[in-house]
């Protein structure tokens, strides 16, 4: 008997020792709200979280399809799929994925800052540093709401944190009113809360007062050419230039750390993220992992030649490798035309021809067929590793601020002065005097188009100042809403009760 | 006192041993006879031994035995399979003749069931018996491939012939979308898993099979019981002897069919010339460059034999793929052990060269009786494997080109172009991709009788499993090698599972009419599963493949790594109560509680009730005279499913990396990807918590009947079952602004009913001739009943009848739709699409059916207007096919006659519906495009860059009938020595022929319905020989 006891005895053991672990098991591998934010470190985490967010492959190369895409400067090659074909035509209906993905990783990013500004203030954190996450934090939601606002219109603004099924279905804010006083009040505290302070692949106090000076100019050029739904706005078109004025000279004579690059390659040297000019620029680098830590962003902009690589010749007779594109937007004649014969812009970033290894060899060009087209150095990596590059989404430039305020003014030396000053670089004749505002303010759109080109800008231009259809032949024949707003993706059409 | 007791116990055994086996040696004497069956045929081979000894022998080719007995109170014993055994104490016999009498099938036989086994004739529930001494050898190599064909309402589909590959088996149609639809398997109690993938387990080693397919029968798996049971019990010692049986079987394989290739390289370019001028592109083969730089030669080039190459890229990249499977197995017992030691040794080699498959198999079982009423036991399998995975080589490869330069190999590989990623010897000549596995499952038990009437058991299981897989991407010839310089990663995965069950069961009768069991008890299951993936790129020399993947570029080594565990707590208990033999009642119930679920659903109760009346036991039906068995059951139950992922009741954030001013940091926050497509790289997001969430809950009545009739030869079992699951475990949508994509939620209900009828025979058994057959049809209608809100879960509504849908499973690239929907009031994945009638023929024939534009031309698939308002659109769209078989039939049919003996197994389905997604994309179909000189209404015109709505059109009927296996044996029983006790050599045949409409190569796809092309099926020819010593 004592040996069953034994036995018995042994079993309950085991048993007992085994049966310890309740129902209750902790996740070991993961991350969640009980266990993050613990620290200053956790919360800087989070905020490059939110950063990350813009890095996307479904967001980073969509900025190109729909600030290019739908405009005057780029087509779309012929086999690409049909929702970026629809984007060329006008023909943009709510079951467009690219619209989808741009919408959904907008809002990735809207929540991955409601992440840190719920989370970080209120932790007994060193408060420098908790001003200067959660001050960030507040620019990017206002980034990527300003491009919700700018391609969708009216859609959700995510003012809390989203981690219940409960709050998933915020519905639309009343009117623009509401839109841009949201947008305008996460930038003053973005303002108010962040210092000058390069850091690339960051926002700092800078790019916060040029985002708001675009979010003023955007407003003030919608309510001044009559684009739908910005009759609301309580402002008039003139007080919200002059704002847009405010904040974009606070750029250009406020700091000391960004400024004017006065040689047009070295705004787009691949080595140079933390040039002058550069106040906000996307981190993707070559020794990432994954899509979106590396970028192939030039691929997109780069004709097909069909090998890995190929090299072209620079204006002053150099030549650099590049990694071979998949031809997706083809440079219009309309673009090129714009341009005059000696317009640096032209001749120092674009290019008809391809040539082999041996810098030599012309391998094609556009006139026998070879190239599809000409098409933009702003994106080159040489130092390439297979498909990872890393080159940079130019997010805002120094000088689109001085156009901003050339526009936004419109009247007087110093805005002439920033005008020139983009039009001396490019080679291109000064303007003596100033001419109507109306006038000017059409000559600086015109600007931003050439010194903007490929940046993933002029669909904003056109929709702000309502010539959408004046430029772009596709778009005829669209109600001003159509041109105005893409419609709010099916999907959160069909699973949101509170939008209809 | 009970020491005491105890001792006296002791005492008097030893002294009983003592005095038995003096009288043993004393009483020593010899027997002889012969032994025959009832139509007074002699019967070689049949076992005579000495009951509780080791001492027999066998019966020669006349039947005669001879056998020395210790004593005149010997009992022996005189068996052979397929008879009834006989037990004749020796007494004063010298001589003694035995008549065995055929087997009543199934009477007294013990099942096996859930925490216990009951005798056949007392089940209450659908229990499937399957004793693998009755089947024909099958050279199956796993436990799937066994249960083909072996029980009415157990589907297993084998859609896969890649070395290794498991199957995928229903019970009884899916009752789930995503929880899983996989019965559970219990190895010797101890749930292991969920079928189609139960490599661990050696066929050879199986005693039996035990399929649960009603909710009374699996409901005391409670929380894992939804999709049925398989309950498999291995061989032990075997009885009152010492065997060591061998066994070898080798397997050849050969396609069924034809490859369907270009095979004139001609025809090829005509239509790829003609496909891309009508889609207004330049064509390829115009005898020039292009845009990779590759010539591609002019029709006339290659019609006029100036282009030298036509490559059969399918003798490159296949072979006739061999297997060897070789078991050796000792098996004993005495008095107090059963002791069973069992090997196996299998390579199986996968049609595409190099992709293989190898596996050892170790099982080791031994039984002690310590006491009179003690036991224990342990049971231990080991298996340790590998696979070199070479499969999805390019045998579509474009004929026009040479597999190396100039046909040389000396001028290394001929490639298509710098992005060529595709060719077959390239990759298997250079680069690594091989998997490593090793699995234990072992348990050991204690099992008790504490009194006459209680016996107490405990049993505890370990699992493990371990699997390490080795890939080395060359700087050449692959993509991400490529892209990488060289890309190694190597993959850790380890499993492993503790389950702890002690039960009490209680056996009486009373007053010799009620007869009372009861089993109590409870169930304690900690799983725990750890990856680590390490990832490494840009290697300078690339010798050491994944050897020392330390020496790629610092800079580029990842590490990835997780751990994940789950505890369930369970309390279960069963009452069956027999009265009189003729009245059955059977009550179980069981509580889980599951880590995986929030803390507001944490326990579930999962009960069940079956009752039984044997009416062959009441007088009035024995006086009938018809009947030797006939039994009515009914029962209902409810189990559930908890098949999702732990950890979806947690909130959880995601990781990636962000380069700040020049160095990567670490960004972690909320949403993280729960799905990634690496072709697309689109992304899935979740990360929501559902403190709610439950399990699955199936709630089942089943009728069933079981008859016997002449003298049980004629057996005849039929179900009627209903099944109803609600709470579906579901991904639901979430609005895009909520940054999420989807979580998991309850919500749903799914409908299954169908009828179950097995019939078994034993045809003829006269002389030397023995015919048995069976046969078993299965129907089963699933339906959807409801997928939760319809605004709030993001359901569409056809337009046209207003059923409410949504889209199930992938986007098929060619349709850019997603083929498949669950539809209110629709079977699980029916096809929905647009409708086709024949081709347009005229431009003014295609306006007239509504189509504008491209689709109007002559050539076209003409769609139809279903909703009538002229224009064609996605509101044309409807209800187009079933790929759910509304018959499933088998067949089996076993003829022996003298020493050879014949099995045939023919299996069917008829009324699914296959999706062909190659009907117009084959060598063999595109000649047959619409031409203007061709103006047929099969076939539209071949166009590249067609816009293909799904359709009708390529939905087959795929109805077929196959004769599955084929196997003919010859048994050996007569050696001239004595030493070898049975030998068998077999042949077999799988797949041997298949009739049906279906164009693909082959009916039998996944339960999606969809045809993927590929190549065809294997037809496998096996040899064996077994033999027992």
């Amino acid at each position: 008997m004592k040996t069953i006891n034994k036995i018995v005895l042994g079993f309950a053991v085991v048993l007992g020792l085994s049966s310890c672990e309740g129902l209750d098991v902790e996740p070991k591998s993961f991350y969640s709200a009980d266990n993050f934010y613990k620290s200053i470190d956790d919360a800087r985490s989070s905020l490059y979280y939110a950063y990350d967010a813009l890095t996307l492959t479904s967001y980073a190369p969509l900025n190109y399809y729909f600030g290019e895409l739908p405009t005057d400067n780029c087509n779309v090659k012929p086999d690409e799929g049909a929702d970026a074909q629809a984007l060329v035509n006008w023909e943009v209906t709510s079951q467009n994925t690219l619209l989808l993905e741009y919408y959904r990783s907008a809002y990735i990013g809207i929540n991955r800052a409601n992440a840190v500004i719920a989370n970080v203030v209120d932790r007994g954190f060193e408060q420098s540093e908790v001003d200067d996450i959660v001050g960030q934090a507040y620019f990017l939601r206002a980034w990527n709401h300003f491009n919700i606002v700018r391609t969708f219109g009216l859609a959700p603004l995510q003012k809390n944190f989203i981690n219940t099924l409960e709050q998933t279905t915020t519905g639309l804010p009343q009117d623009m009113q509401e839109v841009y006083t949201f947008l305008i009040d996460d930038l003053t505290k973005s303002i108010e809360l962040l210092n000058v302070n390069r850091v690339v692949g960051l926002a700092d106090k800078v790019a916060a007062q040029a985002l708001l000076a675009k979010v003023y100019l955007y407003a003030a050029s919608a309510k001044s050419s009559g684009v739908p739904k910005y009759d609301v706005l309580q402002a008039s078109a003139d007080e919200l230039y002059a704002k847009a004025a405010e904040y974009s000279a606070l750029v250009l004579t406020g700091q000391n750390v960004y400024g004017h690059d006065t040689v047009p390659r070295n705004i787009y040297s691949i080595n140079s993220p933390d040039g002058p000019e550069h106040i906000f620029i996307l981190s993707m680098d070559r020794t990432g992992t994954n899509e979106g830590d590396f970028s192939k962003i030039s691929r997109y902009f780069i004709p097909s030649l069909g090998g890995a690589k190929f090299f072209v010749k620079h204006s002053d007779n150099t030549f650099e490798k590049t990694l071979d594109g998949w031809s997706v937007f083809q440079t219009t004649s309309n673009l090129l035309n714009s341009y005059g014969s000696d317009d640096r812009r032209r001749v120092d970033l674009m290019t008809t021809e391809a040539y082999d290894e041996k810098d030599t060899t012309l391998v094609g060009n556009v006139s026998d067929g070879t190239v599809a087209y000409e098409f933009t150095l702003k994106y080159l990596d040489a130092d390439f590793e297979g498909e990872k590059t890393s080159v940079k989404p130019y997010l805002i430039r120094y000088s689109d601020v001085q156009l901003i305020y050339a526009e936004a003014v419109a009247s007087g030396g110093e805005a002439l002065k920033q005008y020139n000053q983009i039009r001396k670089r490019a080679g291109v004749d000064e303007l003596d005097a100033m001419p109507s505002k109306e006038e000017f303010r059409k000559l600086v759109i015109e600007e931003r188009r050439r010194e903007l080109a490929f940046e993933g800008d002029r669909l904003w231009d056109l929709r702000r100042n309502n010539m959408v259809q004046e430029k772009v032949v596709e778009a005829a024949g669209l109600t001003p809403e159509a041109l105005s707003f893409y419609p709010i993706p099916q999907r959160e059409i069909d699973l949101n009760p509170n939008i209809n | 006192m009970k020491r005491m007791f105890k001792k006296v116990k002791v005492i008097v055994l030893s002294l009983a041993l003592c005095s038995f086996s003096l009288l043993a040696s004393a009483q020593q004497r010899t027997i002889k006879g012969v032994v025959s069956d009832a139509s007074g045929f002699a019967l070689p081979g049949a076992n005579v031994y000495e009951k509780g000894s080791t001492n027999g022998t066998i019966t020669d080719i006349d039947g005669n035995y001879l056998l020395n007995v210790s004593s005149v109170e010997s009992t022996v014993v005189f068996s052979i399979i397929g008879m009834q055994q006989q037990e004749v104490v020796v007494g004063n016999q010298s001589t003694i003749d035995i008549v065995l009498q055929d087997e009543m099938l199934g009477l007294d036989e013990v099942v096996v069931v859930g925490y216990g086994s009951v005798k056949k004739s007392d089940l209450t529930g659908s229990v499937a018996s399957v004793k693998m001494d009755n089947l024909p050898a099958k050279p199956a190599n796993s436990i799937d491939g066994l249960l083909q064909g072996q029980s009415a309402g157990v589907q297993v589909n084998m859609s896969s012939d890649d070395p290794g590959a498991g199957a995928s088996i229903r019970i009884r149609g899916g009752s789930s979308l995503n929880g899983g639809n996989d019965p559970l398997v219990v190895v010797d109690g101890f749930p292991i898993g969920y079928a189609g993938d139960i490599k661990q387990i050696s066929p050879q080693d199986i005693e039996s099979m035990e399929i649960l397919k009603d909710a009374s029968a699996s409901a005391i798996y409670g929380s894992r019981g939804a999709n049925g049971v398989i309950m498999i019990t291995t061989k032990k010692g075997s009885k009152n002897t010492t065997e060591v049986s061998v066994s070898q079987q080798n397997t050849i394989s050969d396609f069924t069919s034809e490859l369907n290739l270009w095979r004139d390289p001609v025809l090829m370019a005509g239509l790829s010339n003609e496909a891309r001028l009508n889609g207004g592109l330049v064509p390829f083969y115009i005898g020039a460059n292009d845009a990779n730089g590759i010539y591609y030669p002019s029709v006339k080039e290659l019609s006029d034999g100036s282009w030298q190459y036509n490559t059969r890229w399918d003798d490159v990249v296949f072979r006739n793929p061999v297997s060897n499977n070789t078991n050796v197995a000792i098996r004993t017992q005495t008095d107090k052990t059963q002791f069973s030691f069992s090997t196996t040794y299998f390579t199986d080699e996968g049609v595409y060269v190099e992709d293989d498959y190898s596996k050892l198999n170790l099982n080791l079982n031994v039984v002690q009786k310590l006491y009179e009423n003690i036991t224990v036991g342990t049971n231990v399998i080991f298996s340790n494997g590998s696979r070199n995975n070479n499969g999805g080589l390019a045998y579509w490869r474009n004929p026009i080109f040479p597999v190396y330069n100039n046909d040389d190999p000396e001028q290394g590989y001929f490639m298509i172009g710098a992005q060529d990623f595709d060719h077959p010897v390239a990759l298997t000549e250079n680069r690594i991709n091989t998997n490593d596995f090793l699995d234990l499952i072992s348990s050991a038990f204690v099992d008790a009788q504490i009194l006459p009437s209680l016996k107490f058991k405990s049993q505890i299981n370990y699992k493990f499993g371990r699997s390490i897989s080795d890939v080395y991407n060359p700087k050449i010839y692959t993509s991400d090698g490529t892209n990488n310089n060289g890309a190694a990663e190597i993959k850790n995965w380890e499993n492993s599972e503790i389950v702890s069950e002690t039960f009490l069961t209680y056996n009486k009768t009373f007053n010799e009419v009620h007869s009372l069991s009861a089993m109590g008890g409870f169930s304690y299951q900690y799983t725990e599963t750890r990856f680590s993936n390490l990832y490494a790129k840009g290697f300078l020399n690339e010798s050491l493949g994944t050897g020392n993947i330390g020496v790629g570029t610092p800079e580029q080594q990842r590490v990835e790594n997780g751990i994940s565990e789950t505890v369930m707590h369970s309390w279960l208990g069963r009452l069956n109560y027999v009265y009189n033999n003729k009245y059955l009642a059977t009550f179980t119930m069981r509580a889980d509680g599951s880590s995986k679920f929030g803390a507001n659903n944490r326990w579930a109760m999962f009960p069940s009730g079956a009752l039984g009346w044997k009416m062959h036991n009441e007088d009035f039906i024995k006086n009938l005279g018809v009947f030797d068995e006939l039994k009515l059951r009914g029962s209902y139950g409810i189990s559930g499913n908890q098949g999702v992922d732990p950890y979806l009741i947690n909130s959880r954030y995601g990781q990636d990396q962000y380069h700040v001013n020049g160095s990567w940091q670490s960004a972690i926050g909320p949403g993280y990807v729960v799905d990634w497509d690496d072709q697309t790289g689109k992304k899935t997001w979740g990360g929501i918590p559902n403190a709610d969430l439950k399990w699955e809950t199936t709630q089942q009545v089943n009728v069933g009947a079981d008859l016997a009739f002449f003298n049980r030869r004629l057996r005849i079992t039929a179900d009627y079952y209903y099944k109803y699951t609600t709470d579906l475990l579901r991904e639901r949508w979430l609005s895009p602004s909520s940054s999420y994509d989807k979580m998991w939620i309850n919500d749903g209900e799914i409908k299954n009913q169908g009828v179950e009828l097995t019939i078994d025979g034993d045809i003829m058994n006269r002389n030397d001739w023995r015919i048995s057959g069976g046969l078993m049809l299965s129907h089963n209608k699933n339906e959807v009943m409801s997928l939760g809100n319809a605004s709030t879960s993001g359901l569409s509504t056809d337009p046209n009848t207003g059923m409410e849908y949504e889209f199930y499973g992938n986007t098929i690239e060619a349709y850019r739709a997603i083929p498949s929907i669950l539809g209110i009031g629709e079977a699980v994945g029916v096809f929905y699409g647009h409708k086709v009638d024949g081709i347009v023929q005229s431009e003014a024939d295609g306006l007239a059916a509504g189509l504008d534009g491209k689709l109007a031309q002559a050539g076209e698939f003409k769609y139809v207007d279903i909703n009538e308002d002229g224009v064609i659109d996605e509101n044309d769209r409807t209800v187009i096919g079933d790929p759910n078989p509304d018959l499933i039939a088998s067949l089996n049919l076993q003829v022996s006659y003298k020493n050879f003996d014949l099995s045939m197994f023919f299996n069917s389905s008829f009324g699914q519906d296959v999706l062909n997604t190659k009907a117009f994309s084959e060598p063999n179909n595109m000649p047959l495009r619409w031409t203007q000189d061709n103006q047929t209404n099969d076939y539209p015109s071949l166009r590249e860059g067609r816009n293909i709505y799904m359709s009708d059109w390529y939905i087959q009927n795929a109805n077929f009938l196959r004769l599955q296996n084929l196997s003919l044996g010859y048994n050996i029983k007569e050696f001239g020595v004595s030493w070898i006790k049975r030998g068998r050599v077999f042949m077999n045949a799988t797949n041997l022929f298949t009739i049906t409409n279906f164009e693909g190569y082959d009916p039998e796809v996944g339960s999606d319905g969809i045809y993927w092309g590929g190549y065809p099926r294997l037809r496998k020819w096996t040899m064996g020989v077994e033999f027992t010593f």
